[in-house]
Order: C-alpha cells, then structure tokens, then sequence
C-alpha cells in the first residue's frame, strides 16, 4: 500500500527554518515505522537523520514521535498507526541536533543526579552474593525494565513546560534502588526527588506510562516514591 | 567508596536541600483534595441547584449564617478548597516560571492573595450579618 511520511526536517548547518518534507513510497502493513526510514534515507534522501541501534526494541536509540504519539520506530508496525498516513518528528521537550536527532543531555543529566547505580559499602555475608527473596526482588522487579529511551520523560507536560523537572525515565531508574534491599542511597535520592522538581511536579497525566515501551508502569512507580517520602521516618529527612 | 561517592557531586549535594514544604504541600493537595469531593458537591447543588443562584439574597445569606452548622461548613469550604486552589496557581505558575527570584516573587503574591481573601472570608463568617434578622430588603 502506498503511505506517505511526512518528516520533520532541521539542518543547522544549512541554515533555513525547520519544516516538513514528505516522502510517498510502498509499504508493508507489517513494515516497522524503522524500516520506511530506512527506505527513505537509502532511497530518497541521504541527508535524513535519526538513531538507531539495535533495531530490536532493547537499545532505546530510536524513540520519536509517530503521529503525535511517543514509539519507538522499531516497534511500531505501520498497521499499528491504522493510517497511511504518518508524520514522524523528533521528541518534545529537548533540543533537536539535526531532523530526529535530540540532543539527550539534559535528559541523561537528570539520571545521573538519581545515582543510577548500586551502593552499598558493607561487606557482602561471608564474602558471597547479597541474597534477595522473590517478594523483595517483586518491589522494583518493573522499573527494571527501563532502556532509557525517553519516550517517558518527553511525553510528559510537566517536563515540556520545566525542563528542570526530574522526568519520569529518573525517577523510575531512582525507584528501581530505592526498593533494592542491597542498596544503601536510598535517602540521598529520595532527597533529589523530594525537591520541587522532584516528584511533586508529577501531576499524574500518565503520559509516561502510556509512552513506555517496556510497558512499566511509570506513574505508579512515581506514586510509590511519592509515598516513601511521605512515609519516610523523620530521622532520616535532612 | 565514599570517596568515590563524593566525586559524584550532584545527588549528594542535594541532600542539604531544604525539601518538607513541597511534601506537605502534596500532601495537603490529597487530604484537602478528598474533602472537596463532599464540600464542592454539597454547596454546588444547594447554592445553584436546589435553592438557585437568582433566589440567593441577604435574607438567604443571613439565615444560612444564623445556623452554626453551616458557618462551620463554611469554614471548611474557605479553608480548604481555596488553599487547595491558590497552592495549585503556584504550582502550575512553577512550571513556567523558572527563575528562584521570579518564583520568590510569584509565591508571595500568592500567598498575600490568599491570606487577604482568606481574612476577608474569615470576617465574613465570624463576623457575618450585622442587622436583626429577619432582614429589611433596602
């Protein structure tokens, strides 16, 4: 069937306004949106940018906007849209570099001030692994899942009007140490996340949870932040 | 490890952030949130429902006052849902305002709007009518 893109263009570097261009070519119900690009850049215009990686749904690299909604162009199926008709544009709410490229600065800036990482100091049990349950695994076992792509933190309002705003893609990587029982840095992240641009800016659209990919369920995982800082004992708040 | 960790400034650094008042800010937006359900719902379908605003005149008001139940329901409604109302101004102003000193400024006016008709609708009700009841129409 023949599908017309129409897709966001920007060159800094050649000047000119951003603007659409539309490219018509055969498709495939079954063809990914991926996969017209790909066309489009080999077969009509080389200058087309966008990321790719794995082209699998696990690397992150393409997430953009497919007819006003946040994909991953590798996991969308042209039949999925249910119109032949699609506009592709770069994510919302950060800079674009050059036609779907984004520059994700200010958005691996905000992860890093959750300290995506494990910390504990304490020796492990007579030098082995640290032990966990099923149950105490369960806790943060969904915000696991998350590939950084920002299909979360780019569909969020809050975050397009504040982009001093954590986002959802931190706040859900914060969660998945926050409830690890061998984690020790709960409290220091819970302090960047109780700060006005932590999770109270949430205001529960639940754009994220409806973007995300990995179908983890985002704004629950903010409303269970939410609550440890309402729980936490008032020793541990500084 | 700790050395380790403070090369990591940003996280940590955060921790001196002064942070209650955004928690009970939230807090207060859920509790006064649930009481709004009954208070809004209640005075929404006396006041324009079943008595009607076009039937609503200082004879209404004044007999509504004389009754201490409503005066306290009042109270409530004041209270809590225009509290409820301004702290929402201020956080939607938040997202579009970004400068501490611009924020800083926006939260004080806020806050005086609140206080001044907060005060003003505490006179109302403690004060209330000032005449015998029942009232003459002027």
């Amino acid at each position: 069937m023949l599908t017309t893109l129409k897709i966001y263009r920007y060159d800094p570097e050649n000047g000119g306004a951003p603007h659409y261009d539309t490219f018509t070519l055969e498709a495939q119900p079954t063809d990914r949106v991926l996969d017209l690009l790909e066309r489009v850049r080999d077969d009509h215009d080389g200058t087309l940018a966008f990321r790719r990686s794995c082209a699998h749904g696990v690397c992150g690299s393409d997430a953009m906007r497919i007819n006003g909604r946040n994909y991953l162009a590798c996991k969308v199926l042209v039949k999925d849209l249910g119109t032949t008709e699609i506009t592709i544009e770069p994510l919302l709410g950060l800079p674009v570099k050059k036609d779907l490229v984004v520059d994700m600065g200010p958005f691996f800036d905000h992860y890093r001030e959750v300290m995506p990482y494990l910390v504990n100091d304490e020796e492990p049990p007579e030098g082995k692994e640290r032990l966990q349950t099923p149950a105490e695994r369960e806790l943060f076992d969904d915000t696991t899942k998350c590939i950084l792509c920002a299909a979360c933190t780019t569909s969020c309002p809050v975050f397009w009007a504040n982009g001093n705003y954590q986002g959802p893609a931190a706040i859900v990587n914060a969660h998945r140490f926050i409830f690890d029982s061998r984690d020790r840095a709960a409290e220091p992240r819970l302090a960047v996340l109780a700060r006005q641009t932590g999770v109270w800016s949430c205001r529960t659209a639940f754009n994220c949870t409806e973007a995300c990919p990995r179908d983890i369920k985002v704004t629950q995982a903010i409303a269970e932040v939410k609550r440890a800082l309402v729980r936490r004992k008032p020793s541990a708040r500084r | 490890m700790e050395a380790k960790l403070k090369q990591r400034p940003s996280a940590l650094e955060a921790t001196a952030a002064p942070g209650a008042f955004e928690r009970h800010a939230w807090t207060w937006m859920r509790i006064s949130g649930v009481l709004l359900i009954p208070l809004v719902w209640i005075h929404t379908l006396l006041q324009d429902v079943i008595v009607g605003v076009h039937a609503i005149d200082v004879n209404y008001v004044a007999a509504r006052w004389a009754n201490l139940g409503w005066r306290i329901f009042d109270v409530f409604l004041l209270g809590f849902a225009f509290a409820h109302g301004m702290n929402g101004v201020r956080q939607v102003a938040f997202e579009y305002i970004h400068s501490p000193r611009a924020r800083r400024i926006t939260a004080g006016v806020i806050f005086a709007l609140w206080l001044v008709i907060s005060a003003i609708g505490a006179i109302a009700l403690i004060g209330g009518v000032n005449q015998e009841f029942p009232l003459q129409q002027q």
